[in-house]
């Protein structure tokens, strides 16, 4: 499990966190959403130990990240959101660096490779962006460690591959499992994250599963605006309406429309979903 | 689960290291074991008296060992470039070895295998050349454990009375011994080494210029005082240089020159070393 406690991190003069704490289980796939800077990314490198934090602690079963100790590196695996790769195929890459994972599968990386639809024998600056992602996605998850972090991971995916991403990553993940998926484009993860958590400047918005979500938001589709609702958006058809779910009634979550509900009453739905 | 030094994860960090090592590095070792034939192309073309006894074996050994010393500055930078990079270093940084470790399997490779490699590739390289009837005689390789000794020897056997028609220079074999000259060797490639390894992690970008111009700011630092100081003290050493002790005076300051020199090369190789794992084990990115 993954306990961040009353964390307090800044970039020089600007403040990232200010005494936010959170835990993230086993078992699920996270999505952390937010705006552009708002930390998405220096929240994953101080789960990673890459980031040391200034006051308050970041521990994953026990470990401190940032001691870098082999123990928590060899469960931990960070798939950055910039593609930078060495001048060898994934294959070498993967038989490289596998070797210190202790539940590093060449078979299943094979396996995902070919679901991700990339092609084997080519070096990675053969291989287009979206190849590129797709084969260190596959060489991250055939290392098969706890923790598994991905930034941006849809960001240059074409429409196929961003579906063969989400089968890829639901079919693989495990009780033992957590997944964070970092990213600004909501709909890309949408029916594979669950919970969520949506970071604001220096603060933690929501941190809440679906059904906590449904139990006190409630999702309208509708013919018209509603003037109660959080948020309000034109679809084709008619209006999603995002509003507080005062009678208990059942709906499916909009990620974006949820997303977007929380942007704008900020302060109000991080109340409700205390 | 040992999380400071486990040899099984050490041999992994090695073999990860050692796979990147010849991609990494071969093309600049090359053109430093170019340069020797280079040289020896040059004098075959235009022989003169001069360039034949500067490209004798032990003037040899003197390029081996200045190019040596340029593939032990350039060996961090071209194998570890990105180890301080907020993006590049991530692989890195994440990869599930110890501290302890990858600052090991680091001055392994930066400190030992490129002088080895590169020495072992210059001496064979001098040796082929060595069997043609060209510019260069004799063999560096047969120069290279001791250079002193074999000079000492080879005066000897021709005739030589070392004491008696060289005196100072026995006086200086006696001074600096062949443990003092091999520890010197030794120090100095390693403190060489730590030095580059250091600039390597605390610089982002040209890592070995802006260190060679570190050095040489020290360098003209240290020669300002060294120079005032003889300055300001002229009375005193022209006193001790002209009256009957001059001569040891002189082998004194050799004596204390060069062990000095020996703990000053110790001291730096430890401080640069340990400023070398911190910053492996704090890094952020």
């Amino acid at each position: 499990m993954i306990k961040i406690n009353n964390l307090d991190f800044a970039y020089k003069n600007t403040q990232v966190f200010k005494n936010i704490s959170l835990e993230f289980q086993k078992g699920n796939i996270y999505g952390l959403l937010g705006e552009n800077g708002v930390g998405k990314t220096t929240l994953l490198k101080l789960i990673c130990g890459l980031q040391m934090p200034q006051h308050g602690s970041v521990t994953i079963d026990g470990l401190t990240p940032s001691m870098r100790q082999p123990e928590f590196l060899q469960n931990v695996y960070f798939l950055p959101e910039e593609v930078i790769t060495e001048d060898t195929t994934p294959e070498k890459f993967v038989q490289k660096i596998g070797v210190f994972y202790p539940r590093y599968d060449f078979a299943l990386f094979n396996k995902l490779m070919g679901e991700l639809e990339v092609d084997l024998s080519k070096k990675f600056n053969e291989l287009s962006h979206g190849q590129k992602k797709k084969a260190l996605l596959a060489c991250a998850m055939s290392l098969q460690t706890d923790y598994l972090f991905l930034d941006e991971p849809t960001n240059g995916l074409d429409i196929p591959s961003k579906a063969l991403f989400r089968k890829v990553i639901s079919q693989y993940c495990s009780d033992e499992t957590t997944v964070i998926i970092s990213t600004h484009q909501v709909k890309d993860v949408e029916n594979l994250i669950d919970p969520i958590v949506i970071l604001d400047n220096d603060d933690v918005l929501m941190k809440a599963s679906f059904t906590e979500i449904t139990d006190k938001i409630y999702f309208e589709y509708g013919p018209e605006r509603l003037q109660n609702a959080y948020y309000t958006e034109m679809l084709p058809g008619g209006y999603i309406n995002v509003m507080p779910n005062t009678e208990h009634l059942e709906s499916n979550v909009n990620i974006e429309a949820l997303f977007n509900a929380v942007m704008k009453n900020k302060e109000t739905i991080k109340n409700l979903m205390k | 689960m040992n999380n400071t030094f486990n040899i099984n994860r050490f041999g992994k960090i090695l073999k990860h290291d050692g796979l990147n090592y010849f991609p990494n590095i071969i093309l600049a070792l090359a053109i430093l074991w170019a340069i020797p034939v280079v040289i020896y192309l040059f004098t075959s073309l235009m022989p003169t008296e001069e360039t034949n006894k500067v490209f004798d074996a032990c003037g040899r050994i003197n390029i081996i060992d200045a190019l040596t010393k340029i593939a032990v500055i350039i060996a961090p930078v071209r194998l570890y470039k990105y180890c301080n990079d907020s993006r590049k270093g991530i692989g890195y940084a994440m990869l599930p070895a110890s501290t302890l470790e990858k600052f090991l399997s680091m001055v392994f490779y930066c400190a030992l295998v490129t002088p080895i490699i590169y020495i072992a590739g210059a001496l064979a390289i001098d040796s082929i050349l060595a069997l043609f009837n060209g510019p260069y005689e004799g063999f560096a390789i047969s120069e290279f454990f001791d250079t002193m000794s074999q000079i000492k020897h080879q005066l000897i056997n021709s005739g030589v009375r070392w004491e008696e028609d060289l005196p100072v220079y026995a006086e200086y074999d006696k001074l600096i011994t062949p443990f003092i000259r091999i520890m010197l060797s030794i120090f100095g490639i390693l403190s060489l080494s730590s030095i580059f390894m250091f600039g390597n992690m605390i610089f982002k970008k040209h890592k070995t210029g802006k260190m060679i111009g570190i050095l040489i700011l020290l360098f003209i630092i240290f020669m300002i005082i060294f120079i005032n100081y003889v300055a300001n003290n002229e009375e005193y050493f022209e006193q001790k240089l002209t009256n009957i002790d001059g001569e040891n005076f002189v082998k004194l300051i050799i004596y204390y020159f060069t062990r000095g020199l020996l703990v000053v090369q110790i001291v730096v190789s430890a401080l640069m070393l340990f400023g070398v794992y911190r910053k492996i084990k704090t890094q952020k990115y």
